[in-house]
């Protein structure tokens, strides 16, 4: 029974690894070092499973897996970044919202709309300057399933879906850390809010529609989490690891 | 022997500034912790590794491009030549900085910023 081997070497993956095969999400908060071991028992997966029903969902190796390298490569050894993926697709039923009916003409004989809202990744970390970065990626999907009865009386069904996407980035400085306005202003796609305080936060939001392609996917969440950064210049040489 | 300048970070940039064993192909001295087996500073070892996030070093060889991709967008040199000079900065010499046109403002104030001209 070769599934039982697999399921055991499945078992011997990291918890964080084990939970995105078993349930497709993961939800934990861990220092970078934790988070290498993650990748790297995530780089494993592909030569030990070859069960398709347990392979990676989507996005772990194009999107969560890039943006951890991404983030450690920011966070100290001590600090910590929060990831909550969700990566089970916006066809769960609990992320469906009410559907209603649309007016239709002949040959339709229904179409039934519903839209699902799939916020699936969420992270925060806390970074070497002292700031702390937390970016959303939420999902909206419009469904249409559409019922017609062809001139020879068959029925047919189908289900027609358009995706958009929200991305968030929210930088909350260090007390006192120094802000400039950048000389570009963002591309007009992009919503920036800065507010002052002891801690200035600086939030950019961006629609895209239709929601990016997987393999687009990356550079979308790394191009809204660039605004806030460049609100404040690069630091005086540190040492770092 | 020169300080390891290999940049460390990816928004928030740093300088790794321990003893360097080795000088790289780039011209980067390099101290034992950050340089691969060929010798090789991370950014020019996972520019061989492009497309594997996997790789250990995948983030540092992205970086660059990052930086390009995301100044292009924001049609924003600076924000590319804030990395840039970054990057370069420690092994130039120190014999100034190319900020492409940049006036320097905004710089002022900035305790201990040893890196920019003026
Ligand atoms: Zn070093
Ligand atoms: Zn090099």
């Amino acid at each position: 029974m070769f599934w039982r081997k697999t399921r055991a070497a499945i078992e011997r993956f990291h918890p964080v690894h084990q939970g995105l095969v078993w349930q497709r999400t993961a939800s934990v908060t861990l220092p970078p070092a934790e988070w290498d071991a993650v990748v790297a028992s995530l780089a494993r997966h592909a030569e030990t499973v070859k069960r398709r029903k347990w392979r990676l969902p989507d996005r772990t190796v194009a999107v969560l897996v890039p943006l951890i390298r991404v983030l450690c490569e920011d966070v100290a050894p001590g600090d910590a970044i929060g990831i909550t993926a969700d990566l089970r697709g916006p066809q769960v039923p609990e992320k469906a919202g009410p559907s209603r009916q649309l007016p239709v003409r002949k040959p339709i004989r229904s179409i039934t709309e519903w839209f699902a809202l799939d916020p699936w990744l969420a992270v925060r970390a806390e970074l070497r300057d002292g700031s702390v970065l937390e970016l959303t990626v939420t999902d909206r999907v419009r469904y249409r399933k559409i019922h017609k009865v062809n001139p020879r009386g068959k029925h047919k069904h189908k289900t027609k879906s358009k995706a958009v996407q929200r991305i968030t980035a929210r930088r909350t400085l260090q007390p006192g850390q120094d802000v400039r306005r950048p000389d570009t202003p963002p591309p007009r796609t992009l919503a920036v809010r800065v507010k002052p305080g002891k801690r200035t936060v600086i939030s950019a939001t961006t629609k895209l529609g239709p929601a990016p392609t997987e393999q687009d996917q990356l550079q979308w969440v790394l191009a809204v989490a660039t605004e806030p950064f460049r609100w404040t210049p690069p630091a005086a040489e540190r040492r770092t690891a | 022997m020169n300080p390891c300048a290999v940049t460390t970070g990816f928004f928030v940039l740093g300088r790794c500034g321990r003893p360097s064993v080795t000088v790289c192909r780039c011209g980067r001295p390099v101290c034992a912790r950050h340089v691969d087996p060929q010798g090789l500073c991370p950014e020019c070892a996972a520019a061989q590794a492009y497309a594997d996030p996997f790789h250990p070093g995948w983030a540092r060889g992205y970086r660059r491009r990052y930086y390009e991709q995301s100044s292009g967008m924001y049609n924003d040199a600076v924000w590319y030549s804030w990395f840039d000079s970054y990057d370069r900065g420690q092994f130039d010499g120190g014999d100034g900085f190319d900020l492409g046109g940049y006036d320097g403002d905004g710089f002022d104030g900035d305790d201990g910023n040893d890196w920019v001209d003026s």
